[in-house]
């Protein structure tokens, strides 16, 4: 299987290099444009924020892994790019590569299934762009079963592992029910809006945002349709709040217990969540003392992302076996496709020597006889092959590597002459 | 008939151990993989334990509301039964383990004790005192899993305001489901129970002229039935909530167990039929 696939990621290259060569969607189009030109009959290119990775089997069967890093070279030539950089892929450690990239064992965040979605859009642009030919169409298939098995069969996709989702995960162990929830956000920087956004994922019925730069979360505000409380008002309307969570820059607590317990009481002591996600503390944390006040701060949200990512790494070897088990299932069919034409050429040239012996040699025969000649030659012709093709279909049935395959079967050809440059057809 | 009853006797309490087994198991490794089987199972025990209900009716002539032995064998059904029919409304399958454990114990005591008792007292044949007792075991299964629902309920309140995310955190179902599950069972106890206690009013004079109006059985119920009725009024005013209620029906269950073990076991009470 002449594929090859270099990867840059989080592995290989520091963060600011892989920003560096991250290629927005108008770049990977205009570079696929020219690798189709220069070097692959077909490919896919993936770049996201943590790995640019180039597939593609070659136009030429002398182009090496060496010839994609200068062509790398050559396009992202503003930097510091060097061959320590690259992780390099040939054949079926390419394509095992790629199923380990789309089913998140292989990100930086173990199971984020961000990047199956990504690379199914990959897949697709190589599509519209005419890179994806039959063989990366079936290597696009058999990916993507790879990615679902692996987010469906095995729990490697479960659980909050960042800071903001595991806030989110908390708030589900208390209240049964977001969409009759009130929530106030505190702070509209990144982590904030992330909250913000989770928070509507999961159907909060009501949410508001304030922020000391009121235009901030104006304009936050417009894109997930939550509403604005001026930042000096706040705090006179605490107690409307089920949910505050809490992300600004402040240098000093914001809320203080003694605020937190008159909201408590003004609520007839209804539940309360309070996520401090700022580093400093953005709310005092005596206020855990309160009776149905939940108070968590960043550290014990770590606890919760650090248990969820543990539980991920022992999710990984049951995502391997699928990987083995769809590489397995890749291999057999691509086999198939170099042992059926073997054994069908095999087949041919010993039938056009049997059909050229006797066409010579018939007359010597008499015409009731003729006929004998032709069953008899193809009855030993057909002893003869029975054995290698058994051997051959072998192959499939034991699931060979592709390499086996390939040298088992270029032996066959050599050994008989028989033309080794077919190419796979469709 | 005998043999069979014996038998299934015997079979009962190692049912439901199986069954808290692999409930236990798939609360412990909360993998889905029993999430059904173990469905399956709880209503296999629960159509046995049916069939050794009715064998033994049948065979001595009353249903099994004759003495304390008799009773706890259908309070382990009760409970269990119960239990089955809240998961299958609300297809909460974690909590299996918590209830099903309260029938083992109700099932093992009964399976030791158990007596075939064909001649009971003719004070025990009223057709009142069999819906007297239904009502009571069915409203005492009620306040059961209210009690287990609100011990939960506590538990995983406190682990989540001490940052302790371990297996009840992430097994068992949100804080205010666990609320509402235990307010719930509370309020059908309640209901049965005062249903229960209703019929026996009218009866008791009938069947014990002498009954002492401070008998154990009489006081126990009656701070049981107010504590519950407290429970549930502050909680539907919104005076109280969560803790303070869970933690009365905690309470409530507590007094009904030493009243009856009071009246039944050390023969205070009228109430003692064993």
């Amino acid at each position: 299987m002449n594929i090859l696939a270099v990867s840059i990621n989080h592995h290989t290259a520091s963060v600011e290099l892989r920003e560096a060569l991250h290629l927005s969607e108008d770049e990977i189009r205009k570079l696929i444009h020219i690798a189709k030109e220069e070097l692959f009959s077909e490919g896919l290119i993936i770049s996201t924020c943590n790995r640019t990775e180039l597939y593609g089997i070659p136009k030429d069967q002398k182009l090496d892994i060496l010839d994609i890093q200068n062509f790398i070279f050559t396009h992202k030539n503003n930097f510091d790019v060097k061959p320590d950089h690259f992780q390099t892929f040939a054949s079926t450690e390419a394509i095992k590569h790629l199923f380990k990239v789309i089913s998140g064992i292989d990100s930086l965040l173990i199971g984020d299934n961000q990047i199956y979605h990504q690379v199914k859009e990959s897949f697709q642009t190589a599509e519209e762009m005419q890179f994806s030919g039959f063989l990366m169409k079936r290597i696009f298939d058999a990916a993507i079963k790879t990615g679902k098995r692996a987010i469906t069969e095995t729990e490697i996709s479960e659980g909050a592992v960042t800071v903001s989702y595991a806030a989110v995960q908390l708030i589900e162990k208390i209240f049964s029910s977001l969409s009759k929830k009130t929530a106030l956000i505190i702070g509209t920087g990144e982590s904030g809006e992330l909250a913000a956004k989770h928070l509507i994922d999961k159907g909060i019925g009501r949410l508001f945002l304030t922020n000391r730069t009121l235009e901030k979360a104006e304009k936050i505000s417009r894109s997930i349709s939550a509403e604005v409380i001026p930042f000096n008002e706040f705090k006179e309307k605490l107690h409307e709040f089920d949910i505050i969570l809490s992300a600004t820059s402040a240098e000093n607590l914001i809320l203080k217990s003694e605020e937190i317990r008159a909201a408590m009481k003004k609520r007839n002591y209804s539940s309360m969540v309070l996520m401090d996600i700022a580093i400093p503390r953005d709310i005092d944390p005596t206020s855990r003392d309160i009776d149905y006040v939940f108070y968590h701060d960043i550290d014990s949200l770590n606890i919760i992302v650090e248990q969820n990512l543990a539980k991920r790494k022992f999710e990984i070897p049951k995502v391997e076996k699928i990987i083995n088990e769809e590489i397995g299932n890749f291999t057999n069919w691509f086999n198939s496709l170099e042992i059926a034409p073997t054994i069908k050429d095999l087949r041919d040239y010993f039938e056009n020597i049997r059909a050229d012996e006797v066409e010579k040699n018939k007359n010597r025969f008499s015409p009731d006889d003729q006929e004998k000649l032709d069953i008899i030659t193809k009855r030993i012709i057909n002893k003869i092959l029975h054995q290698p093709t058994v051997e051959l279909k072998k192959i499939n049935e034991l699931r060979s590597s592709a390499e086996e395959t390939a040298a088992k079967v270029g032996v066959l050809r050599d050994i008989f002459g028989i033309n080794n440059n077919k190419e796979i057809k469709e | 008939m005998n043999t069979t009853i014996d038998t299934i006797n015997v079979f009962l309490p190692i049912f439901y151990l199986i069954t808290f087994i692999i409930y236990s198991f798939d609360f412990w490794r909360g993998e889905k993989r029993f999430a059904n089987s173990k469905r399956v199972f709880l209503f296999i025990t629960l159509l046995l334990h049916l069939v050794y209900l009715l064998i033994r009716t049948v065979q001595f002539n009353h249903p099994p509301i004759t003495n304390v032995f008799e009773i706890f064998t259908v309070l382990a059904f009760a409970v269990t039964f119960s239990y089955f029919i809240l998961e299958l409304i609300t297809d909460i399958r974690g909590t299996g383990p918590f209830i099903i454990i309260i029938s083992i114990v109700f099932q093992v005591i009964s399976t030791i004790l158990i007596k075939d008792s064909p001649n009971v007292k003719d004070v025990l044949r009223s057709n009142l005192l069999g819906i007297h007792v239904f009502s009571a075991l069915l409203g005492y299964s009620g306040i059961t899993i209210s009690a287990v629902y609100g011990f939960l309920y506590l538990t995983l309140y406190k682990d989540i305001k001490l940052n302790k995310f371990g297996l009840i955190f992430n097994r068992l179902p949100n804080l205010e489901v666990l609320e509402t599950l235990s307010y719930y069972s509370a309020v059908l106890g309640f209901v049965l129970l005062t249903f229960a206690i209703t019929i026996g009013i009218i009866w008791l004079p009938k069947a014990f002229p002498n009954f002492r109006i401070l008998d154990p059985k009489l006081v126990g119920t009656f701070l049981v039935w107010i504590i519950y009725g407290i429970g549930i009024m502050t909680k539907a005013l919104g005076k109280w909530r969560g803790k303070k209620v869970v933690t009365l029906c905690i309470i409530g269950f507590v007094i009904a167990i030493i009243s009856t073990i009071m009246s039944n076991f050390l023969s205070l009470s009228f109430h003692s039929f064993y």
